[in-house]
């Protein structure tokens, strides 16, 4: 019996062990390839095969291999090939998910020279100030933005004037007007919601229910990084109001109703008001022409609760385009000159894609001034902050929404929500 | 004699009204789980024909109005129009063809071997395969990634089969089948001189049919249905598989329902196809194959 | 005294043959099972975060002691219990009893079988895909259920209520693998002798007691077979509570231990900790089946 074991554990041994001497080593000289993962948007698809295209011309030894995945696998991909040292040269996600990499040292800080700047601090000067704050450590630079994206409130003004109401003068301005107008604009049969005032965006709650806890003067993490969920009294309230809004206050919606972002621009009767991005004029435009070209939507500022004592708006957040630090100089190079030439054009992807890289001469550009209601967004950002980043943010993301179901759907008194969000995330913040 | 045949009759008679009284409750309840299972499948189907609209309608109407095949060219178009869903449904019948074929060899000469073989440690070995039933594959899911990196076979039909040679309930399943197969029919080939690869490939092999059957049909499908490795190890467009197609087009910003369910509609096809080829072989393959003892 | 030592040699062949044809599949079990859960056991006493490039801190126990004084890791047993035992134990009762109505009856029993057996034909996330429409609150969940008790207009909160959440999940598992145990139990019913049953009759024995006294001492490998693969099934399940949190199911009701592990080690990085968890469930498992192999052994019937 005993021997057989140990046969296996030999066995074991034997099979595995030649598999995990040495990594690979890749040639400084000669060809070049870069892998470049990123998430599935068709539009950006379509530009950046051509910039591939036209990079490679001009770099005849190199050589880009784009992949795409999935928006909300990309995090495990990622992840998972760092985690056995195969992570691809180029990738971007979303900040909350990129810091990790920064702080633990596994992306390589962005070679100016390369990416087409004369020096670091030129690169900084270009782009919006604060704008490359979260990937900023110890002075140094890690990542490039693809994207620097805030979210206001779209509303369908056909809907509005369905329920008798006029988007111009009517449109929410409070969160209190916000549950008041969606009252007023549900349709539903007996508890069944067939048309929604408005929909949260559920799963991101740090980008867009945080900041409404800071209009109560509550915050998520004290100033002094020391202790999580400050402020009772706003936390309450806050958790009140969305106890109001669900299934067993109000019933104006739940997170298991679909995404208000993908029906609005079916423009179906069924949903009035949507929290989105600049990005979704581009897709209404692409999934609905006849809407777009209407003029039957518009963009609101982000509410404010009426007894705020902070006029917040929803965070911004940011992708950023980072680079693999256990990579050869060569590649690395190589693979800031590519980030840096596909950053060139940063018109186009406003253009085609909807989507803001902060450099100052872009958002200073006519093309953005021209963009509709781009001067919501602008005033939204000024109002907001980035969004919570930090090697936690995911599980910290998950016990606010854990909190929130809680009140929501299970029918947990907000005051009881309140104290186990606080100890988790407590524990959470002592154990980082 | 008039008297007993009249007395016997009301009792037959009450007999068989229980008779069919219970037919008719069976008859029911099979026709219940009959709508219950069958009703998801066909939403999916007449849904995919039908303008999302229609789709969340109150109440659903089952027969659509015309037939709506724009879902289907999105759906196989897919939202960049490059048609990669044809080669992911490609990919994943090579995967789960091949592991359906290792799966059944492999476990077949494993199951022989810990059957009819007595060696020392035998009876451990295959408490130790049955006890890898137990591992989750979350569990073991990086450990196995860095195994497959190492061996620079991410990314490859290699890297996607060859975790799935074999399994432990094949193994299982195999060994069941061969312990109560006939030791005189090995014994006497043995005495005619043949070799033992000779007696499982003549002999063992051939007579274990339906248990393969069965086996091949569940190892078709679990791979299949696999998500959460290919996830990891399929990168490219062109190496990915059908689960990763339909996660990726449900996820996508501009989906309708009307062409998710086209996308699972079409992705439920080859697995139907063979299903009801099969189906003679595999239902009335497994009644053998338990039938064995009789 | 010769023929000892023949048979001895003719033994020891044989059992070299019966190595050499368990060799392969050792091999590949070496490396892709007992490997990584070796690894897993290991990772397990340190404290580890997947993207580190620092050794990690060994911490011996206290990852273990850590989730064992959890109230999350706690849930998570509970949520995985509930849903075992609420799936397992129907599934088996259902599969045993449809079978012995299908092979019952004379006719249809191949379109039953068929049409059970169907949804275990399509792959999860095409599943999923289908029964997250149905218990959308405009989805056929609500009508069918408003039209069968008449409360018109009632949202039955499936995917958004705690208790309905979890019910909605055993549903679908429920629906998927039902066929699937039929026809296992098929087959073993027919692998009873006909002889049998004559012989009852013969001797006047009712249905019921057929199938108390016959069907189901003799039934016994094929229960045993089917309620601990349904159960390893319902303990590993990881698919359908995923993608239901996927789409805004609240995650605690359902938050099982498969679940737990994935989100510990994958989007908050603590593989050491996630290792530890899937220890305990390997454990559980382990136990479990241990157990029924046992209870099962015990009162061996044979024929």
């Amino acid at each position: 019996m005993k021997k057989i074991l140990c046969a296996l554990a030999i066995v074991a041994l034997i099979a595995v062990s030649p598999v995990f001497a040495g990594g690979q080593q890749e040639k400084e000289d000669g060809p070049i390839t870069i892998t470049f993962w990123t998430h599935e948007d068709p539009n950006r698809t379509e530009i950046e095969e051509r910039y591939i295209a036209e990079f490679e011309a001009s770099h005849p030894n190199i050589t880009v291999e784009r992949v795409t995945q999935s928006s909300t696998k990309i995090q495990e991909l990622v992840l998972t090939a760092f985690a056995a040292n195969q992570g691809p040269d180029i990738f971007n996600m979303s900040i909350e998910d990129e810091y990790a990499y920064i702080v633990n040292g596994r992306v390589a800080p962005v070679d100016a020279e390369a990416a087409g700047y004369s020096s670091t601090s030129s690169l900084v000067g270009s782009y919006l100030e604060g704008s490359l704050d979260p990937v900023t450590l110890d002075g140094k630079v890690y990542g490039l933005p693809l994207e620097l994206t805030n979210w206001s409130l779209y509303i369908n003004k056909k809907v509005f004037k369905d329920a008798g109401l006029n988007p111009d003068t009517d449109y929410p301005k409070t969160w209190e007007e916000v549950a008041e107008v969606s009252e007023k604009l549900v349709i539903r049969d007996g508890d069944i919601v067939t048309r929604r005032g408005f929909d949260f965006r559920y799963p991101y709650y740090l980008v867009s229910m945080v900041p409404m806890v800071e209009q109560l003067g509550g915050q998520l993490i004290s100033d002094d990084g020391k202790k999580a969920i400050v402020g009772d009294e706003a936390w309450l309230s806050f958790l009140e109001y969305m106890q109001m809004w669900g299934p067993n206050g109000n019933n104006l919606g739940s997170p298991t109703y679909k995404n208000a972002r993908k029906l609005f621009n079916k423009d179906n009767n069924d949903i009035a008001m949507a929290m989105t991005g600049l990005y979704q004029q581009g897709r209404i435009r692409a999934d609905n022409q006849e809407f777009y070209d209407s003029g039957e939507w518009m963009v609101v500022p982000f509410p404010v609760f009426e007894n705020a004592v902070n006029d917040t708006a929803a965070c911004y957040y940011g992708h950023y385009y980072m680079v693999n630090g256990q990579k050869s100089a060569a590649q690395q190079k190589a693979s800031w000159e590519f980030i840096g030439y596909m950053l060139s054009h940063g018109e186009e992807y406003l253009k085609t894609v909807n989507i803001i890289q902060p450099t100052t001469e872009l958002l200073e550009s006519e093309t953005y001034k021209n963009m509709p209601y781009s001067d919501v967004f602008s005033a939204d950002m000024e109002r907001g902050h980035v969004v919570y980043f930090g090697e936690e943010s995911a599980k910290l993301q998950e016990l606010i929404k854990g909190a929130v179901e809680s009140v929501m759907l299970s029918g947990v008194a907000p005051q009881k929500a309140l104290a186990t969000l606080r100890a988790e995330a407590q524990e959470l913040l002592d154990d980082m | 004699m008039q008297l007993v045949q009249s007395l016997k009759t009301p009792i037959r008679s009450l007999k068989t009204a229980q008779i069919t009284w219970q037919k008719a409750l069976i008859w029911f309840l099979l026709i219940l789980l009959t709508i219950f299972t069958l009703t998801p499948i066909l939403y999916m189907f007449t849904a995919s024909a039908m303008p999302a609209k229609d789709i969340m309608k109150m109440p659903y109407r089952w027969v659509p109005k015309g037939f709506e095949y724009e879902n289907f060219v999105k759906a196989i178009k897919g939202n960049d129009g490059s048609f990669i869903f044809l080669r992911n449904i490609l990919n994943s019948l090579i995967v789960a063809v091949t592991c359906a074929v290792t799966t059944v060899l492999l476990s077949a000469i494993t199951g022989y071997g810990l059957a009819k073989f007595r060696f020392k440690g035998r009876n451990l070995l295959f408490m130790m395969i049955m006890a890898t039933m137990m591992i989750p594959f979350e569990a073991i899911m990086i450990p196995l990634y860095m195994v497959v990196t190492k061996l620079g076979i991410q990314n490859s039909y290699t890297g996607l089969i060859l975790p799935f040679l074999v399994n432990a309930f094949g193994i299982f399943m195999m060994r069941q089948y061969l312990v109560t197969f006939p030791t005189e029919f090995l014994d006497a080939a043995r005495v005619d001189g043949m070799s033992e690869p000779g007696i499982f490939t003549k002999i063992v092999f051939p007579n274990c049919k339906p248990a393969i059957a069965t086996l091949a049909i569940l190892a078709f499908r679990a791979q299949w249905d696999n998500l959460l490795w290919p996830l990891l190890v399929a990168q490219s467009e062109n190496m990915k598989t059908v689960p990763l197609y339909i996660v990726k087009f449900t996820t996508e910003m501009n989906t309708d329902e009307g062409a998710m369910m086209a996308v699972a509609a079409i992705a439920s096809i080859p697995m139907f196809v063979l299903f009801f080829s099969l189906s003679n072989y595999f239902i009335s393959g497994t009644a053998v194959f338990s039938s064995r003892k009789g | 005294m010769r023929q000892k030592t023949k048979t001895k040699s003719i033994e020891k062949h044989l059992s070299h043959w019966g190595i050499t044809f368990v060799l392969p599949s050792i091999v590949f079990f070496s490396l892709f099972n007992f490997y990584p859960i070796l690894n897993a056991l290991y990772t397990s006493f340190f404290k580890k975060k997947v993207l580190s490039l620092a050794a990690p801190e060994f911490v011996g126990l206290k990852n273990y002691i850590y989730l064992l004084t959890s109230a999350n890791f706690w849930n998570s047993i509970r949520a995985t219990a509930v849903f075992t035992i609420g799936t397992f134990l129907p599934l088996l009762l259902a599969s045993l009893i449809f079978a012995v109505f299908i092979t019952s009856i004379k006719r249809g029993n191949k379109f039953y079988q068929m049409a059970f057996y169907s949804p275990a034909v399509l792959s999860s996330v095409v599943s999923a895909a289908i029964w997250l429409l149905i218990f959308d609150p405009r989805g056929l969940g609500n009508q069918w259920v408003n039209n069968l008790l008449g409360t018109h207009g009632t949202d039955h909160n499936w995917l958004a209520d705690a208790m309905m959440v979890q019910l909605s999940t055993m549903i679908v598992y429920f629906w998927k693998y039902i066929g699937y145990f039929i026809i296992i139990f098929i087959a073993g019913l027919a692998s009873i002798p006909k002889s049998l049953y004559e012989a009852a009759r013969i001797d006047g024995t009712s249905g019921w007691q057929e199938f108390w006294r016959i069907t189901l001492p003799l039934l016994k490998p094929t229960i045993v077979l089917v309620s601990i693969m349904s159960m390893l099934q319902c303990l590993k399940t990881f698919g359908i509570q995923y993608l239901f949190t996927q789409s805004g199911a609240p995650q605690d009701p359902i938050n099982v231990i498969t679940m737990n592990i994935y989100n510990t080690g994958i989007r908050d990085h603590r593989i050491g900790r996630a290792s530890a968890m899937s220890i305990i469930l390997f454990i559980i498992m382990l136990v479990f089946t241990w157990i029924q192999f046992k209870s099962s052994k015990s009162d061996e019937v044979e024929y």
